[in-house]
């Protein structure tokens, strides 16, 4: 009850923040669903981390709807009819937004927004194009204000894709978070914009679309930060084991590899597998949602994720070699993700369908509290060695990684200059296997953090004290400060 | 006379792995050692001279990472902090940590990440003084990948080895320090005649990817200069871009080492006259466009 009081009485959040955190005291105050004691103590010791999802899950932590769907059919449960211009399409979608779950209780995918929407650009005249895609961009950054919401875009050309770009780059906004497709359909004065906007703003990422879609197929999305899933899917549940956790507890390599490893992510799958189920059969969120019953999302089409990080110091701490610099870390970076993988692989993942029944494999890009371990599978900040080889080395970890994985790449400002220059990059980088690139430059306003972006501004305002309206700022000031964010190696400095 | 000589030595201040400023694209740029021009406003005073073996710079290095054995100056990089003191202490306009390469050596390791490049730009000091160097380079490089080679050179070449060089890259970024001859001989040292008819030369060949001019307060920043220098580009051709540089007080150890920067608001002026004669062809450096 002190706890409640607390957060019912503290100044420095505001009803939004103090009505979520209340939601999750709730649910704490129930046991946690059903794992061994074994499973229970890498959780507490937090060699297992379950992102603070809470003790007794009754919505999936990603849930990403089909909106073309929607937009043909409309919703009974809404009142919503289905569109027949661009004013009623953009008004549906900012109605259905509100009543998409989540871990954060915003929807972390806003859907394929070109192709939803092209089709009724003939609805209006092109000023009016225009007005309204900016209100749509002012209405998401202003009601969803958590930079997880993401709006997917390509690989294809289309004028809504382009619009998005150009007006991303006017508005500058740190909401929603964007991707754009990238394949070598996708033009090169499009890539060049999305290349342009994202100097000024970090956004959109580029996804290497042949890469995924051969993975997935070609209906999935980005949802929140990286990851990757199927579009009428989502994610029960991600839960990240940390690699360098597991290597302090292991005696030498060996012993990681075939013991300490095995029994980590065994009992990584079980907690996953323990709180898909709990989702599914005791809170029965398929049951009772109105986008399983109205059929925007499939039960089927979802899967779990089992996260990893701290591949960098686990490497370092089982052979004294550094990934980027010893040529030999690169042998046992690659030995351990593909036996993770193939250990991940060996189990069934409950519920998760969507992946074949097993868990989706993710590298985790870190989150505030993350202190001396690196994001995912990434090099360490400040230790990355020349750009290009940073990439090779990269583009052979990532095709393990199904559900999501990326790096973000610093740049001189002096690459806004040339944006000839990164667009050569960033194909190369596709071809050696990099599945989301991710890009900033030195001066940028915005900060990428993990994933996800805040403004500098902002930053500033919450470390004075003020009430924000997006929840993602202290999440962000936070991890900068214990990620070491800013040490990222500048790249193009002459 | 080319395919006789199979592994010249260059001479090679440092290079750079990625660019976005010295060409087209993304661009491996090597700084060459040697110039045979002494500009007032020198950038990049150390890449002038060869070393002499004086010793300034090893007595000065804070972290012992030079000395002399052998005659030859020895820089142990790994002890080095990057402080600069041996290049600010260097009174002959050089630098203990320039290296020699052979053009095998250079053009693999231009080619190890080729796939990430657009091309590579040599640069200096003057690169063009070292001239079968970079031919060998270029054919090397050329012949085992599709990168473009470009040049970043003040066009103070004899007539006879421009046009040999011409033959051999793709494009050219020429630096014309003022087109008055007299205000030229005074940031130079040198006429600007030969440099005039070079780069006409370069235009008709269709390689003058860019002129350059570093505008200096006081001295080369009048209107009529840069209109005469915009309209002599006009003339030439229809594809040249013509950048403004602001002049920076970095680097510097000559006699504008304590000037300030060029007014911001007369460098958008001088900008703005030379974009009514060239359009969009007109370019000005990041620092006074932000």
């Amino acid at each position: 009850m002190e706890k409640i009081y607390q957060i019912i009485t503290n100044t420095n959040l505001d009803f939004k923040d103090k009505r979520h955190l209340l939601c999750l005291e709730a649910e704490n105050s129930l046991p946690y669903p059903n794992i061994s004691q074994k499973a229970q103590t890498y959780l507490e010791e937090g060699t297992i981390c379950d992102l603070f999802e809470g003790h007794a899950p009754y919505r999936p932590r990603y849930i990403l709807p089909d909106y073309l769907k929607f937009i043909k059919q409309g919703s009974e449960y809404l009142n919503i009819s289905p569109p027949k211009n661009l004013f009623e399409a953009i008004n549906a979608l900012l109605v259905i937004y509100k009543f998409v779950p989540s871990i954060t209780g915003y929807p972390v995918y806003l859907g394929q927004i070109d192709d939803l929407l092209e089709p009724f650009l003939s609805t209006v005249s092109p000023r009016e194009v225009e007005n309204l895609l900016r209100l749509f961009l002012t209405n998401i950054d202003r009601t969803l204000p958590d930079a997880f919401v993401h709006i997917n875009i390509g690989p294809s050309d289309s004028q809504v894709g382009r619009l998005i770009l150009w007006l991303e780059k006017e508005l500058k906004h740190s909401i929603p978070n964007l991707s754009l497709k990238y394949s070598p359909e996708t033009p090169d004065d499009l890539a060049l914009q999305a290349i342009e906007t994202a100097l000024v703003t970090g956004k959109p990422y580029f996804v290497n679309h042949q890469e995924l879609a051969n993975d997935l197929g070609k209906d999935y999305a980005i949802a929140s930060c990286y990851n990757t899933l199927l579009i009428g899917g989502g994610s029960h549940t991600l839960v990240r084991l940390n690699l360098k956790q597991v290597a302090e507890n292991s005696n030498d390599y060996d012993d990681f590899i075939n013991h300490k490893l095995p029994e980590a992510i065994s009992l990584l799958v079980e907690i996953i597998n323990a709180r898909a189920k709990f989702i599914v059969e005791k809170a029965k969120f398929f049951e009772t949602s109105f986008l399983a019953k109205e059929g925007l999302i499939d039960l089927s089409k979802f899967t779990s994720m089992a996260g990893f990080f701290g591949l960098y110091e686990a490497v370092k701490l089982l052979t004294e070699l550094n990934m980027g610099k010893d040529g030999e870390a690169e042998k046992y970076a690659l030995e351990i993700t593909s036996r993770a993988r193939e250990l991940l692989d060996s189990y069934t993942g409950l519920y998760c369908g969507g992946y074949c029944n097993k868990i989706g494999f993710h590298a985790q890009s870190g989150i505030d509290t993350d202190i001396e371990v690196t994001a995912g599978v990434r090099i360490k900040y400040g230790e990355e060695p020349l750009l290009y080889e940073q990439i090779i080395l990269e583009g052979k970890l990532h095709p393990y990684f199904n559900a999501g994985i990326s790096d973000i790449y610093t740049f001189d400002l002096t690459a806004k200059e040339n944006p000839e220059g990164l667009l050569k990059i960033i194909k190369t980088a596709m071809k050696k296997g990099i599945r989301i690139f991710a890009l900033t430059t030195t001066d940028s306003e915005f900060v990428r953090v993990t994933g996800y972006l805040v403004k500098k501004t902002d930053i500033e305002k919450y470390h004075r004290g003020e009430l924000l309206r997006e929840d993602t700022v202290k999440l962000g000031a936070d991890s900068i400060r214990n990620n070491e964010t800013l040490k990222r190696r500048v790249f193009g400095k002459s | 006379m080319h395919g006789e000589v199979i592994n010249i030595q260059g001479l090679i201040n440092r290079i750079i792995e990625s660019s976005f400023i010295d060409g087209p694209g993304n661009r491996l740029v090597v700084f060459m050692q040697g110039c045979n021009l002494n500009c007032i406003y020198c950038h990049n005073p150390e890449t002038q001279k060869e070393c002499c073996l004086c010793g300034i710079c090893a007595e000065s290095c804070p972290a012992k990472a030079l000395s002399i054995a052998d005659n030859k100056i020895i820089y142990l990089k790994d002890l080095c902090q990057f402080c600069d003191r041996c290049l600010q202490v260097c009174p002959y306009y050089s630098s203990p940590k320039y290296f020699r390469m052979n053009t095998s050596e250079l053009s693999n390791y231009i080619l190890k990440h080729h796939e990430f490049l657009n091309g590579i730009t040599f640069s200096g000091g003057e690169c063009t003084l070292q001239t079968p160097f970079i031919i060998e380079v270029s054919q090397k490089v050329k012949s085992n990948s599709p990168l473009t080679v470009f040049l970043d050179t003040n066009g103070y070449v004899h007539q006879s080895d421009w046009e040999l060089i011409c033959n051999h890259v793709d494009g050219l970024m020429v630096d014309l320090k003022a087109f008055n001859s007299h205000t030229h001989q005074y940031i130079t040292g040198a006429d600007n005649s030969f440099i005039l008819e070079n780069i006409k030369y370069a235009s008709g060949q269709g390689l003058l990817y860019e002129v350059r001019t570093v505008i200096l307060k006081g001295i080369n920043d009048t209107e009529n200069e840069i209109n005469q220098i915009s309209n002599f580009i006009k003339e030439l051709n229809n594809y040249t871009f013509f950048k403004l540089i602001s002049f920076r007080p970095y680097g510097i150890k000559h006699p504008l080492k304590d000037t300030v920067y060029p007014d911001k608001n007369h460098f958008e002026k001088l900008f703005q006259i030379a974009k009514t004669v060239l359009g969009e062809r007109v370019k000005k450096s990041l620092d006074i466009s932000l």
